[in-house]
């Protein structure tokens, strides 16, 4: 538990029209890639769950937003002035790498949706070397965030609503048309329909249960 | 001077209450159940249901009324999330979260309020208190350090937590109490506001939590809970520095066994996502923790669970409960189930059906899904109509009561050692329960056996409770049952 808990705004980053990167002061917080904070405006009194974006090695503390219609948090973030202090509790929750299954080499199969791809961009940067794929759904191309982050050979990027992703059509739909390596250690994170049926699909091709992690986005 | 407290919600909160009885006591004030003639009154709030929250904006409006023709001072504690107290400011003379207890003195003090305690000290009379009080229209001012204060702690709750434990609760019963080990929830159960409310896990320092337990079993308390949001997650907090759950359940085992008392400790409630073998390993090896198993699993339905953020599946549940099976097959199973959370379908209520079936609990507290204020899923859409869910509802709680009979037949013609709780709503008898927490009944007008561990002869069983004889038994030729 980090206790000093305010961090200084640093940069917003704008993505898409409704998506951005919030950049704050670290803070000297120590945390392990896949974990969330919870985070407010200084003073006020909503808050709300945001996955780290930034990897452990970074100086900066970074999570990715998407406003939300009506979001009493999300909208307000975008709208704060560089040096505002905001409030950080955390690092928290239990998503997260066993570190012997990175020095064991094992595979892993990341599935995200939309804004869900930020613990896994969290894990990529803190792990150089890391065996893993990417299987990212977003309605269109450019919803595809710091695709730069990701060796290209690893990242599949999967467009619903568009033709210019690497496959046309939601997440669940590639993994029904794939196969995937049974020893592959799966994370989900998103919504909690693609999760749930995603879960599924790769339980039927043969991945066993206890090699499924996820995280619901809410 | 007389204070009344409206104590709302679980377990936790009547712990709370306990303490926050100690202090005002400590400060002279005298407990009083009419609430009329109280001079301070205060709420130990819920936020867990809407309708929890309801109760106290009824009670404060009626006690503002009040203030026209009394003085009194009204506070409220507990668990309230950020938006109502920023609402019950307005409210209330006094807003503080519990672990701000400790300061509750000197808020009263500050507040212009003179206790019969302080009063002693100045050696001044009890009739001089009510020309002391302040009218209520100087609250504001007075209020505002108290705003402060709790500004300081908004994001986190938890601060000032380990003080608060240091404050001797004035416990409700001669023979049953309850121990907060732990506070605060880092799970974000999508249905759940406590995060909001109680802040991050913080775990007490065990030797503070051996020794209240130690004091209570040598004034011959009987039955003892570990209350906490994750007991099992007790330690986690302190990063290596605090022993584990398992390893505070072994140092009170042994105590147990070391002490030559007959008592029964209990905890509530763990989480199946920290619920390991050690835990269950330590409880089959000692005589004095329960043999009862609360486990919440809230639904049978992978999906439904994801969509909870439970951070476990039925798998991972299944098991425990077969270690459980395994380790400890004498133990009684409790759950949470809730139906009709949002977007819970006719297939996923029937898995939870289904799990009831296999599970076979003995006590499972059913709950209709009501949007809990500030919970992640007060934000969605709450798509089951009430009838579906009380329809769901009647269903999971006729199965339960199919499973509770069927164990509860099997307990007849058995001799169980039972605790005595008080006089049953069935005159001339008196109700017990065993350690598995089965309801006992049996003819008796004999009050002093309250509190006390008898043995009764099970000669009937209805779902969820039993009937008996109490009679006299050679306690070494027992085996003890339920």
């Amino acid at each position: 538990m980090n206790d000093n808990n305010k961090h200084k705004l640093q940069a917003i980053r704008q993505l898409t029209d409704t998506t951005y990167v919030l950049e704050m002061e670290r803070g000297g917080m120590d945390f392990k890639p896949g974990q969330h904070i919870l985070l407010g405006y200084n003073g006020d009194i909503h808050k709300r769950e945001y996955s780290i974006y930034s990897g452990t090695g970074d100086e900066k503390l970074e999570v990715l937003i998407k406003e939300v219609e009506d979001g009493l948090v999300s909208k307000h973030l975008r709208q704060l002035e560089k040096g505002t202090l905001l409030e950080v509790e955390g690092p928290l929750g239990f998503f997260a790498i066993e570190p012997e299954l990175i020095r064991q080499k094992r595979k892993f199969l990341f599935i995200a949706s939309g804004t869900g791809i930020a613990p896994f961009r969290s894990m990529v940067r803190s792990y150089p070397g890391l065996d893993y794929t990417i299987l990212h759904g977003v309605k269109y191309a450019h919803e595809a965030y710091d695709k730069k982050s990701y060796n290209p050979d690893r990242y599949i990027l999967c467009t619903s609503r568009d033709n210019g992703g690497d496959f046309h059509g939601r997440v669940t739909e590639y993994i029904r048309q794939h196969d995937f390596d049974k020893d592959a250690i799966c994370y989900f994170c998103g919504n909690f329909n693609m999760i749930r049926d995603a879960m599924r699909l790769l339980e039927e091709k043969g991945i066993p249960a206890e090699h499924l992690h996820a995280e619901v986005y809410f | 001077m007389k204070y009344h407290i409206v104590q709302l919600g679980c377990q936790m909160n009547i712990s709370d209450g306990e303490r926050v009885r100690q202090v005002l006591e400590s400060m002279g004030f005298v407990r009083t159940e009419n609430e009329e003639e109280a001079n301070l009154l205060g709420v130990i709030a819920c936020s867990v249901r809407q309708k929890a929250i309801d109760k106290v904006y009824t009670r404060i409006h009626k006690w503002n009324k009040w203030k026209n023709r009394k003085n009194l001072i009204t506070f409220v504690s507990g668990c309230v999330l950020p938006a109502d107290r920023e609402r019950f400011l307005k409210l209330f003379d006094l807003v503080f979260p519990i672990s701000e207890l400790p300061g509750f003195p000197d808020m009263i003090r500050q507040y212009g309020i003179v206790t019969p305690a302080g009063l002693q000290s100045l050696d001044k009379g009890l009739e001089h208190l009510e020309s002391m009080t302040p009218e209520p229209q100087v609250k504001e001012s007075v209020l505002k350090p108290y705003q402060v204060q709790s500004e300081k702690n908004n994001l986190r709750p938890d601060l000032g937590i380990e003080e608060f434990w240091h404050i001797s609760p004035k416990y409700g019963s001669g023979f049953e109490a309850y121990i907060p080990i732990q506070n605060g929830c880092n799970k974000f159960c999508t249905f759940c506001a406590v995060p909001y409310t109680r802040g991050r896990e913080v775990s007490r320092p065990s030797d503070e939590i051996l020794e209240e337990l130690q004091n209570l079993v040598n004034k011959g308390y009987k039955s003892i809970t570990l209350l906490g949001q994750n007991v099992n997650s007790y330690g986690k907090d302190k990063k290596g520095e605090e022993i584990t759950f398992a390893e505070l359940l072994e140092k009170i085992g042994q105590y147990g066994e070391a002490s030559g008392k007959d008592f029964w400790v209990y905890f509530t409630s763990p989480h199946p996502r920290d619920m390991g073998d050690d835990v269950i390993e330590v409880i089959s090896k000692y005589k004095c923790l329960a043999k009862q198993i609360h486990l919440p699993i809230q639904s049978g339905d992978d999906g439904m669970l994801i969509r909870m953020n439970r951070k476990h599946s039925v798998e991972k549940y299944r098991r425990i409960i077969h270690s459980i099976r395994r380790m400890i097959p004498e133990a009684t199973l409790f759950t949470d189930i809730i139906v009709g959370f949002t977007g819970e379908t006719e297939e996923e209520f029937e898995n939870t059906r289904r799990i009831m079936d296999e599970f076979k609990y003995n006590m499972a507290y059913i709950a209709q899904y009501s949007p809990r204020p500030g919970a992640a899923s007060s934000r969605w859409a709450d798509d089951v109509p009430k009838s579906v869910k009380k329809e769901r509802y009647h269903t999971l709680t006729e199965d339960l009561m199919r499973h509770s009979l069927e164990y509860n037949k099997k307990l007849i013609g058995k001799t169980v050692k039972v605790l005595v709780r008080g006089k049953d709503r069935k005159t001339g008898f008196l109700s017990a329960l065993t350690e598995g927490k089965i309801i006992v009944r049996f003819p008796s007008d004999d009050d002093t056996l309250i509190g006390q561990f008898v043995y009764v002869k099970i000669n009937s069983a209805v779902p969820f409770s039993t009937e008996g004889e109490m009679v006299t038994v050679d306690v070494n030729a027992l085996g003890v049952d339920a």
